[in-house]
């Protein structure tokens, strides 16, 4: 059997005093889409940042293997090097760092961390020229600095642009839909499309069932107070759009 | 109630007052010796205070024999000298541009002892009259050289009505404990408008002061920017006057401090006339054991009514012993007027921080670009891009000492 893309052995994670995640287990393939879908709150965000590496968040159990590697002891920048990629709900603005700038330190610290040498200028102008067309990015939005004063729809499109240029064999999409509206929805989802393959996997955290008409996944699995209650095929999104996650609920109470 | 015992002069001190008497300043001389350099109880200079950190006061600057290396290139400049406070020869000047000098200083005296000690101890000034749109970047060089010694320099700077200028001053000269006092008089006429830089790139055993006085006309149009990245211990002081109707002046400043050093600036400013404008915004990052002093001061004097005036101080803490001081203060004699200020410090942004590491780029890349990232405000105004280039060269200089 072939190395699955990530594996998430029976982790828990603490924020604080607060136990988060109680025991999740996931298996991703290699080529495979799977949906998270949670009520908010219910851990959906905190597994996202976990597996990015973010700082105050207390793994005390488990284990996650990205391509057979174990990454709890990796640095954000180094799990990104390792072939993991986190689309931010929320992107963050810095000001002052222009986004072509930025987009071209962090392919070439990748490129670097592999021991690869630098991309040329118009290799690298070339690769977002392509990347943005089909995300309806233009050149000004990327003069711009990063993600200051985008709006809501051009923040995930952002996203979505460095997803394409830095090749990640593993792409976490957290609540990519939200704020996006109908005709921004397409556009991200036609984008995040274009990246299926079979070498590449996803995990897509999502509260609605909408973006799972868009970008339609092989596996969906239901987010329940910090742990996987129950996995199907894409049917089961409609199935919880249509009864809600009330059952569940009651399951823990 | 004047204090009936002088005060206990330090070496400093005892120095300063030889050096005063001998250059026939004697009113100053006897100022110091009775209230000593201003302390922290002398409210421009509470936390500079001179008594405590000006440890020692070289003998005054003979002329220089040599020179040392150009603290900083800016490709195609103009450039003038000033060594050890001798206005040198310089090249041809361009169109538009005259130079010469004229026997003693040129700040306008004022109750603040370091411009009192500069207009005592500056022999001659550089003069430069500018008329119309000056094209090449002037630049103004300005050196203390050879063994450890007090110099002080001035320059008078005159913009004619309607003309342009972009002008860097650089501090810099021999690694010794130097004690510089520079000063610059600037006097835009009207509609003149003016881009003025000054760097302290002075070696760090030594102390840089430095005054910087404008005098706006109507309609004219200044930025101003302030950095120091050199000596162990400086203060620029920043004074300006608005006296023609519909100016407008940005000022701006850095400091950048590493441990051990002290640097402050401080901005006094005063709106005198009816509809002109301000914006302030000084930045300080700080690291190691070390201080950095912003104090701003702007007063609207009664009839300048319609006075817009907006200060900010951002800092960065980059190490838990560092110091970030800030003192803004609004004067306000008119009734009509916006004024704001506002003063913020913090450490690097550890939102941001992961946002970028969870890219790929390693966290010691990621936080020098936050830090030029809070930085490029300042820089990103300036219009030519050999200057903008040249500052982000001076700020990736002192990067280079690594961040913490």
């Amino acid at each position: 059997m072939t190395t699955p893309i990530l594996e998430i052995r029976d982790l828990h994670v603490r924020v604080e005093d607060r136990e988060i995640l109680k025991g999740v287990n996931l298996v991703l393939p290699a080529g495979e889409v799977h949906a998270i879908m949670g009520r908010n709150g219910s851990g959906k965000s905190t597994l996202s940042y976990v597996l990015a590496g973010k700082e105050d968040y207390e793994v005390t159990e488990g284990e996650i293997l990205l391509n057979g590697q174990n990454v709890l002891e990796m640095e954000p920048d180094e799990r990104a090097v390792a072939g993991l990629f986190l689309a931010f709900q929320y992107p963050v603005e810095v000001p002052g760092v222009a986004t072509m700038t930025f987009l071209k330190a962090a392919i070439n610290a990748q490129r670097k961390a592999r021991g690869e040498s630098e991309i040329s200028t118009p290799d690298f102008m070339r690769a977002v020229k392509e990347a943005g067309a089909q995300l309806a990015i233009d050149s000004d939005m990327l003069k711009r600095p990063l993600n200051v004063g985008f709006s809501g729809g051009e923040k995930k499109r952002a996203e979505i642009l460095q997803m394409a240029l830095l090749k990640p064999t593993l792409c976490v999409l957290d609540e990519t839909d939200s704020g996006l509206d109908i005709d921004a929805l397409q556009i991200v989802s036609k984008g995040v499309n274009a990246l299926r393959s079979p070498e590449r996997s996803m995990l897509v955290i999502t509260h609605y069932q909408r973006l799972l008409n868009h970008i339609v996944p092989d596996v969906v699995h239901v987010f329940s107070d910090g742990r996987i209650v129950e996995s199907g095929d894409k049917d089961l999104a409609l199935q919880l759009e249509a009864r809600g996650y009330a059952d569940y609920e009651k399951d823990v109470a | 109630m004047q204090p009936t015992m002088p005060v206990r002069l330090s070496a400093a001190e005892t120095t300063l007052v030889e050096q005063l008497k001998a250059a026939g300043a004697d009113a100053q001389a006897e100022r110091i010796t009775v209230a000593g350099l201003p302390s922290r109880r002398v409210e421009s200079y509470h936390y500079t205070d001179l008594r405590t950190l000006l440890k020692a006061v070289p003998p005054l600057a003979a002329p220089a024999n040599e020179a040392s290396a150009p603290a900083l290139r800016v490709p195609g400049a103009f450039q003038l000298m000033i060594a050890n406070g001798i206005v040198q020869d310089n090249s041809t000047a361009p169109a538009g541009v005259i130079v010469g000098k004229s026997e003693g200083p040129a700040l306008t005296l004022r109750d603040d002892m370091l411009v009192h000690i500069n207009t005592a101890l500056a022999r001659e000034s550089l003069n430069l009259n500018l008329d119309g749109k000056i094209d090449p970047i002037i630049q103004i060089d300005r050196r203390t050289e050879g063994e450890a010694a007090h110099s002080a320099s001035s320059a008078r700077i005159y913009l004619a009505d309607d003309s342009e200028a972009t002008i860097i001053e650089t501090y810099s000269g021999s690694q010794a404990a130097h004690l510089s006092n520079h000063a610059s008089y600037i006097a835009l006429g009207k509609n003149a408008r003016l881009t003025h830089i000054t760097v302290d790139l002075s070696a760090r055993p030594a102390t840089h002061f430095a005054t910087n006085e404008y005098n706006l006309g109507e309609g004219a149009q200044l930025r101003s920017l302030v950095i120091h990245a050199g000596a162990n211990l400086s203060r620029a002081h920043v004074f300006a006057r608005f006296a023609g109707q519909g100016s407008h002046a940005d000022f701006t400043g850095l400091n950048l401090v590493s441990d051990g050093q002290h640097c402050d600036i401080t901005m006094d400013i005063n709106h005198a006339v009816p509809n002109t404008g301000s914006k302030e915004l000084y930045k300080q990052i700080a690291r190691g054991r070390s201080t950095a002093v912003f104090q701003g001061r702007i007063v609207v004097s009664r009839d300048a009514q319609k006075t817009d005036g907006k200060m900010m101080m951002q800092g960065l803490m980059l190490s838990d012993e560092a110091q970030i001081l800030s003192k803004p203060e609004l004067e306000i004699y008119a009734d009509d007027v916006v004024c704001g200020h506002g003063s913020t410090c913090g450490q690097i942004d550890e939102e941001m921080l992961f946002y970028l590491m969870s890219r790929g780029v390693t966290k010691a890349d990621a936080e020098v670009m936050l830090v030029r990232g809070f930085l490029e405000e300042l820089i990103d105004p300036i219009e030519h891009d050999e200057l903008r280039e040249a500052l982000a060269s001076v700020i990736d200089q002192w990067l280079v000492g690594g961040l913490h």
